[in-house]
């Protein structure tokens, strides 16, 4: 260790209680952001799989305007060929075709409105929760049977079980007047009450024999193997597209710009406290190198009068700041892990959180997620942050004249 | 006695004006942090919870004990409307109203879309309602027998439909038999989220019940109090005036999203109060202990001449009660007059989908409360008399001897 | 009348590995009215007596006597008490609080007392003249030379009226000019207000002064004159 260090080590502990203090003080804040920041990003993930699984997929090819309009008559001709074709180009069965409208459903005693999706039931299961969440019958035995799977709250309030008949009254995509009758196959339930509430899948054949549809759909939902490759599965998708058709291919920041966003406000306010978090730490590793320095300031005018230069000095107490911030560095990333860990372990839940969790679509109990980033970008910017708050202290040696300095007691 | 407890603490705390200055800037900033972003999100919260409430609308509601369940114009409230005025028509209520609200399904030419449909009396809804009725472009309903429809600007865009354009509407009656009837469309409304503006279609509330064959029956009561924070008085009065089968329900109950945001809320600022308060504490325990640390030998002085241990104590925590007092006085300034500024909203439509699906509008308001305030102080001066204590009470334990002769 | 007795005095110190016997059976009587010097060179025992009889410092064995009080075996709260009524100090350097005016100072132990305002006040402004420092009370002490402060100091510690004035050292860091000066101070005030002093030094000049001067080493008396005569 070179003797600069080595003074340097020295003088941190000459006042071990400030020096623990001012470390704390580090290790708390850098404790907190490993934590927060890996529930953070883990939740946002959760939040972003979690919403897209339900129906959306990471992308989708539509027809130009759905989008926006989501109108019966802007359609994807020949679905069902467009989606087998995309398998095959993607080699993913994460593919699957649908048509979408709203219906007003009868049972004996009742009528809803309610959105009635037309899914492959091959591979419905491929990119969407709801043939998973079945707490009753089951999901089709054919694309073009007579059934229905409805939501649980819809269920009930229809007075419906397995078996019973729903007429299903809509308009074609001609604007025509459109009505079927079918089986409840099977009941989901999400958790989620609009959901359930709102929601009936039918088979896609039968959805296009119902609405007048001739083969038209109005979605292909898409998943990429990881939602990092969604950007290559766009292009790669918008290619196999057959010549000269103008769908659209949006993903899901466009399908659900509301989560990126969520997650936008969400992330601006956490920085906001981190950065707050920060500033209070370099006040108080500030506060602790001025002393540290007007503490010494006799010693330094001696040193001073024997020849060294004040840029020395203040290099000194530089890495006397580094070497602090160092150890609030490693010792935060290190509580921080354990204690992230541990909470990964156990899990970790707010009293009241299920109703706000399920709004965002994550379970109750969340486990946050240590990576390379959460672990490493809070504690590297307090130790930025307090290297900066030392210069203050170092660079007031350069003010000091030696003799004024000894004189200071 | 205290009086020289006070002026020593005080003359001490500005020996070294630096290291208070940094200790100022510190608790200022952090004080201001906890006031301003509590602000923020109470700002937030509320104007998600004032929006919810609106949409209900009213503090209290009163359904059939199925309708909630089951929202089907079967479940109707077992009181009709004239018995509903004899019990509530001199109640002092800021305002209540009884209303016919069923799903539906509207279709234009162009399209179909599922709705909720509300059978309302305009006149006795005006102060509730989301909808501000001179904002409406065309014009709101008149009256419960309105022949008009009134709905949101997006479904108006959505159905490719117009003001003066004709929509059905149509929901079933009580027999199951399909209810259907042809509207003009009379009036657009906007509203704080596209949401709302899709889902909800206004109708007058008689020509509701003539369409669904429901004369004189409503399936929702709904009540405004002053104070949506303290919905129990109104919630009591109204119990006291209804029996039999109906449900009374509280916004709270109905929308518990929001119920528990408001108490999510409490909790987040206290949590985000004392997160603060404990990165302050360690400058302020390092202030602390270096300024007694400098002392030792005055310390040891006064404990010579007599002074007692409680009252060196006693000095170096005013002396620490005096900083803080400082710090907060700077941080509650500060954030008044961050905050001042901000009164008229913060505009955030740039993420206004991301705060739809939180509930919230893309307009900020930030909320100043006196609680969040005192809450704040208060944490900040019991915690940081909490931690003053250490370091106060090593200095009173100091051997006067050894002190004196330290150097 | 006795002002301070001690008797058989004995107190052991632990420095490095060694033990040293700072009060090695002493004991001594002063007598109320008494201008006394304790002389010994550096680690005589001087400072320790000085201390146990202040009530500082708890001998070993042996009891300190001081106004017909037992004090050795008090509370740390009566022995604050007894320091605060009965005793005034000087120390050797630091002996005025930085933050407090040479008036403040002066008036610290009354006002810790509880001495009315007024009252302390003007007494304050009385002694502050007694010790020749008419017009200077309102500075700190950084803006006063060292005879100056020690002069503070010994008006802050006869400002209560104390029976007995125990110092330290106080004129080690003056010059001889200012030390012979705050001597002629305490013998003022000796021979003025009756009180008693006694004075832990190694300063010959001061010694000169004294009317009864016992010399100490290693913790023993080792003489005791009285120089009234001389």
């Amino acid at each position: 260790m070179s003797i600069v260090l080595r003074l340097a080590w020295r003088n941190l502990w000459r006042q071990p209680r400030r020096t623990w203090l001012t470390t704390g003080a580090m290790v708390f804040s850098n404790v907190l952001l490993v934590f927060m920041m890996s529930f953070q990003f883990g939740m946002y993930d959760l939040m972003i799989e979690n919403t897209l699984k339900i129906f959306t997929g990471h992308v989708q090819v539509q027809a130009p305007g759905y989008l926006d309009d989501k109108k019966m008559r802007q359609t994807v001709a020949d679905i069902v060929p467009l989606a087998d074709s995309l398998r095959t180009g993607l080699k993913s069965n994460k593919v699957a075709a649908r048509g979408i409208t709203f219906a007003l459903a009868s049972s004996e005693e009742r009528s809803y409105g309610i959105m009635i999706y037309g899914v492959e039931p091959g591979f419905e299961p491929e990119v969407s929760t709801v043939p998973g969440l079945i707490i009753e019958g089951e999901y089709f035995s054919g694309i073009a049977a007579a059934e229905i799977v409805v939501g649980s709250v819809l269920a009930r309030n229809l007075k419906v079980g397995l078996g019973d008949e729903i007429t299903l009254l809509g308009s074609g995509v001609d604007g025509s007047f459109a009505a079927a009758v079918a089986t409840v196959k099977g009941i989901f339930e999400s958790g989620v009450v609009d959901l359930d509430r709102n929601i009936a899948e039918i088979p896609l054949q039968f959805f296009d024999d119902t609405f007048y549809m001739q083969g038209a759909g109005h979605q292909i939902s898409i998943f990429a193997a990881d939602l990092n490759d969604v950007g290559d599965l766009q292009i790669d998708v918008q290619k196999m597209l057959p010549a000269g058709s103008n769908l659209v291919v949006p993903d899901w920041n466009l399908l659900q710009p509301g989560v990126r966003q969520a997650i936008q406000a969400d992330m601006s306010s956490a920085f906001f406290m981190y950065f707050v978090l920060v500033i209070l730490v370099s006040f108080s590793v500030l506060n602790t190198q001025l002393m540290s320095v007007l503490e010494r300031t006799h010693e330094f005018g001696i040193v001073m009068a024997l020849g060294l230069r004040p840029g020395r000095l203040g290099r000194l107490v530089l890495i006397e700041t580094a070497l602090m911030g160092l150890m609030g560095m490693l010792l935060g990333m290190l509580a921080g892990a354990v204690v992230t860990l541990w909470v990964a372990q156990v899990g970790f839940s707010i009293p009241g959180m299920d109703e706000m969790a399920v709004q965002f679509n994550l379970p109750a109990t969340m486990h946050p997620s240590l990576t390379l980033f959460s672990l490493t970008t809070g504690p590297a910017v307090v130790f930025v942050f307090t290297i900066l708050a030392a210069c203050y202290p170092a660079l007031r040696m350069h003010w000091q004249k030696p003799v004024e300095a000894m004189r200071a007691v | 006695m205290l009086r020289v407890l006070f002026m020593l603490a005080w003359r001490n705390l500005w020996r070294n004006h630096r290291r208070t200055f940094i200790m100022l800037a510190a608790i200022g900033t952090g004080v201001w942090a906890m006031i301003f972003m509590t602000a923020l999100t109470r700002g937030m919260v509320d104007q998600m919870i004032s929006d919810g409430i609106k949409e209900m609308p009213g503090h209290v509601q009163m359904h059939n004990p199925e309708f909630r369940d089951d929202p089907s114009v079967n479940n109707l409230i077992a009181l009709d409307d004239a018995e509903l005025a004899a019990r509530f028509e001199d109640a002092e209520f800021k305002a209540w109203a009884s209303r016919v609200r069923v799903p539906a399904i509207v279709t234009s030419e162009r399209d179909s879309r599922g709705v909720t449909l509300l059978g309302i009396d305009p006149v006795s809804e005006r102060e509730m309602s989301f909808v501000n009725y001179d904002d409406v472009a065309g014009r709101f309903l008149e009256s419960s027998d309105d022949k008009g429809i009134v709905i949101g600007e997006k479904l108006a865009e959505i159905l490719e439909t117009e003001i003066g354009k004709r929509i059905v509407i149509m929901s079933q009656d009580p027999d199951n038999e399909i209810a259907d009837r042809g509207l003009r469309v009379v009036g657009l409304f906007t509203a704080s989220t596209s949401a709302t503006e899709e889902t909800y279609v206004f109708m007058g509330k008689k020509t509701a019940q003539k369409m669904l064959g429901i004369e004189g029956a409503t399936t929702e009561v709904v009540f405004l109090g002053d104070d949506y924070r303290n919905v129990d008085p109104l919630y009591d009065a109204v119990v006291g005036k209804v029996d039999g089968n109906v449900e009374i329900s509280r916004w709270y109950d109905v929308n518990t999203y929001l119920g528990t945001m408001m108490g999510v809320m409490d909790g987040f600022v206290l949590i985000w109060v004392i997160v603060i308060f404990l990165a302050l504490s360690f400058g302020l325990v390092n202030t602390l202990v270096m300024a007694v640390f400098e002392r030792i030998r005055e310390i040891g002085l006064m404990l010579a001449l007599g002074m007692k241990p409680g009252s060196i104590l006693g000095q170096i925590v005013i002396e620490s009660m005096l900083l803080l007092a400082i710090g907060l006085t700077i941080g509650n300034v500060l954030a008044v007059i961050t905050i001042l500024p901000l009164q008229n909203g913060i505009d955030i439509s740039i993420v206004a989908d991301g705060m739809e699906m939180m509930g919230a509008a893309s307009m900020l308001y930030p909320a100043l409360y006196a609680n969040d305030m005192i809450l704040a102080n208060a944490v900040v001066l019991i915690l940081g008399f909490l931690a003053s204590l250490s370091p106060a009470w090593r200095a009173s334990r100091y051997e006067p001897v050894e002190a004196i002769s330290k150097v | 009348m006795t002002a301070v007795s001690c008797i058989d005095l004995c107190k052991t110190y632990r420095q490095g590995d060694q033990d040293i016997k700072a009060l090695d059976h002493v004991s001594i009587d002063i007598q109320e009215g008494g201008f006394v010097c304790l002389s010994a060179p550096s680690g005589g025992g001087k400072t320790t007596l000085l201390n146990a009889i202040g009530g500082l410092d708890i001998p070993d064995s042996g009891q300190v006597i001081v106004a017909g009080t037992r004090i050795d075996n008090m509370s740390k709260g009566d022995l604050a008490d007894l320091r605060l009524r009965q005793i005034g100090f000087v120390f050797q350097a630091y002996n005025l609080i930085p933050v407090l005016t040479a008036q403040e100072n002066v008036e610290f132990v009354m006002q810790v007392q509880g001495m009315a305002a007024n009252k302390r006040r003007d007494r304050s402004f009385a002694i502050l003249k007694e010790v020749g420092l008419e017009g200077l009370e309102g500075r700190r002490p950084a803006e006063m030379s060292g005879g100056q402060q020690q002069r503070v100091a010994v008006a802050r510690a006869i400002a209560s009226r104390p029976a007995l004035v125990l110092a330290d050292e106080p004129t080690a860091n003056l010059d001889s000019k200012t030390a012979g000066e705050l001597m002629e101070l305490f013998k003022m005030l000796n021979e003025l207000h009756g009180t008693t002093f006694v004075i832990a030094t190694h300063d010959q000049r001061v010694m000169t002064f004294a009317k009864r001067l016992i010399r100490m080493l290693d913790g023993q008396i080792v003489e005791d004159i009285d120089q009234r005569a001389a």
